[in-house]
């Protein structure tokens, strides 16, 4: 009894679904006349371009910016204004190894090791009568100082938000 | 019983569900496509800078000439010699160079040197750069580096 009943209500079953199949079937054709259907397989195989593409390409590396500065002009007119004295940051190569270097400040007693520290001085100095953000900073560097360095200096002075950085001959 | 097996047949076939796959090869696309950046010629490989903290920002100049300046040998550590560039060209001489930026100068007033230099290189050598652009009366002097690791 129950095997039949259960035989009965799946036979309904299919029954039902060929019948609504059909009926799509039919509906689909009688609103065009024709199967309207996206094949999705170009647009798959240029993603799969694309993706190639980007995944041979694409290197990460660190993005490059600028320290922007004016040069002075040769033939400059003599200033009127009192002359300040400037901040020099002396920076020198002491060995051959990159790291070799030392950075020395004229006339302060503290003597910065490294440029997170040249930075923390600079920011120092600037609450001392008499400087300020505006103090010229003259960077004196060795002719064998690495350039790693004396950008270093640079970025450290900006760091210590000075508003005038100027270099040197040593 | 020839339709029963038929219908075993449909219930029983595999199918293969391409939709999560698209899916995530369009947010690679997305991703990929987002992230690139395309390297100018003129970035000749080379060890920039990297300052601590960096201050250095981005900076959008339209009439510039960028000079390489990079180790003559790369493996020596100390960086003795350097190999001046123009851009993608190849090496010259700092004299060359120096004429390059005087006819550049008198066609472009406003012109803006970039100096991308190798963080081994001796200061002079590229002291020797920054001095020839002066002597051209440019003005405006770029020096590259690594941009914070936060930007």
């Amino acid at each position: 009894m129950t095997s039949s009943s259960d035989k009965q209500g799946t036979s309904r079953g299919r029954h039902r679904e060929r019948s609504s199949r059909h009926f799509r079937t039919r509906r689909r054709r009688a609103a065009g006349g024709v199967r309207i259907s996206v094949n999705l397989a170009p647009m798959i195989d240029v993603t799969f371009l694309l993706l190639i593409f980007f995944l041979v390409t694409t290197t990460f590396e660190r993005a490059e910016g600028v320290f922007t500065s004016q040069l002075p002009r040769d033939a400059g007119v003599p200033s009127v204004a009192l002359p300040i004295s400037p901040i020099v940051v002396r920076v020198e190569q002491t060995g051959l190894a990159h790291d070799d270097y030392t950075i020395e400040l004229d006339r302060f007693e503290n003597q910065p090791a490294t440029f997170d520290a040249l930075a923390d001085v600079l920011r120092a100095i600037h609450g001392r009568p008499g400087f300020d953000r505006e103090t010229p900073i003259v960077i004196v560097a060795d002719d064998d100082v690495r350039w790693d360095h004396v950008v270093g200096c640079w970025n450290a002075a900006l760091r210590a938000e000075c508003q005038d950085i100027a270099f040197a001959q040593p | 019983m020839r339709l029963n097996r038929d219908d075993a047949r449909t219930d029983a076939a595999l199918s293969f569900n391409a939709t999560p796959m698209v899916d995530v090869i369009f947010l690679l696309t997305i991703f990929f496509m987002l992230v690139s950046r395309f390297s100018s010629a003129e970035q000749v490989p080379m060890q920039l800078p990297q300052p601590d903290d960096s201050r250095a920002g981005v900076a959008r100049l339209a009439d510039r000439v960028v000079i390489n300046c990079r180790p003559a040998d790369p493996t020596d550590p100390t960086g003795q010699l350097a190999l001046y560039s123009v851009g993608p060209n190849r090496p010259e001489p700092l004299s060359v160079i120096s004429d390059r930026l005087a006819a550049m100068r008198r066609l472009v007033p406003g012109l803006a040197v970039v100096i991308r230099a190798d963080r081994r290189l001796h200061y002079a050598e590229v002291r020797a750069v920054m001095q020839e652009v002066a002597r051209n009366g440019i003005d405006v002097l770029n020096v590259v580096a690594h941009v914070g690791e936060d930007e």
